[in-house]
């Protein structure tokens, strides 16, 4: 008799993860959709940039806007501008930008002149935003991340409980 | 209170072609540490294959770099090294550039997701 009610509550307990683990495979569905949409959100914000980085180009001189004008090891150091946060929301890392406060930075900008055309800082603003939809992605994939690891985790509980 | 500075954010770092590190660094993401070592690495078509696992096994070392934006085509030289990387953090995030749309099915993570799909799993 005894026996009998433990198998039953066993069932019944492989039964509930069963449909957790529906649950979070439908979950998984969508947010692979939603990491996808993300991707595609930052090519278009990429692609509209590098219309006004050729703008710039073309106004200012091939060389004008290219990776010469980058800092390298020998330039002196300084911060970034936008650096993220890590937060924690229902237990998922996730990710926040935030402005960097220090006092070692510099506008990106002035690397390419003073004097620089409207389309250089077009292609700024758009990158600046970029950097939002790259770390909206990132919590995606980091919630991504999360769900792959519960689902493997119900599964080898469903191969415990069958074997 | 001098001491006491500011909790400092992490990076975003970046590897890929011109327009993409041009473009992300102009937006405010570059930085030269005081041992003057960047968070971005610019790819061209003479950049061996070696230089770059060197750099994207550095970033993933480097405890101040949370992200890792690295081009789709540039990851496909060396998937076998972002394939081994499977921690959360840094988050390595494939995008796509002007030349190269993206496309899904090359995506290291999304591949990974869709593999706990495979029928073999299932009937376990």
């Amino acid at each position: 008799m005894t026996l009998e009610t433990k198998e039953d509550l066993e069932t019944d307990n492989v039964d509930v993860v069963c449909d957790l683990l529906d649950k979070l495979v439908l979950k998984q569905l969508h947010l692979m959709e939603e990491k996808m949409v993300c991707e595609l959100n930052i090519e278009s914000c990429i692609n509209n940039g590098s219309i006004h980085l050729a703008k710039s180009r073309y106004i200012m001189g091939q060389s004008s806007v290219s990776t010469a004008r980058l800092p390298m090891e020998s330039s002196p150091e300084f911060s970034a501008l936008t650096t993220c946060e890590t937060t924690e929301e229902d237990d998922v890392q996730q990710l926040k930008v935030v402005e960097n406060n220090n006092k070692s930075k510099v506008n990106p900008i002035r690397w390419f002149g003073v004097l620089v055309p409207q389309n250089l800082h077009k292609a700024q603003s758009i990158f600046q935003n970029t950097i939002n939809v790259v770390v909206e992605c990132v919590n995606v994939q980091l919630q991504l991340f999360e769900n792959m690891r519960n689902i493997d985790a119900l599964k080898k509980y469903v191969c415990l409980a069958k074997s | 209170m001098a001491l006491h500075a500011a909790v400092k954010g992490k990076l975003i770092s970046v590897i890929g072609d011109e327009d993409t590190c041009v473009g992300f660094l102009l937006g405010g993401i570059g930085e030269i540490n005081k041992n003057r070592h960047p968070n971005f690495m610019v790819v061209d078509k003479n950049t061996a294959v070696s230089e770059l696992e060197d750099c994207f096994k550095r970033f993933v070392k480097r405890d101040d770099i949370d992200i890792i934006l690295i081009n789709q085509n540039v990851a496909e030289l060396i998937r076998h090294v972002i394939d081994a990387h499977t921690a959360p953090v840094p988050a390595v995030l494939e995008i796509p550039s002007k030349d190269h749309p993206y496309d899904a099915s090359k995506d290291s993570i999304l591949r990974r997701a869709k593999g706990m799909f495979n029928p073999d799993d299932l009937v376990r």
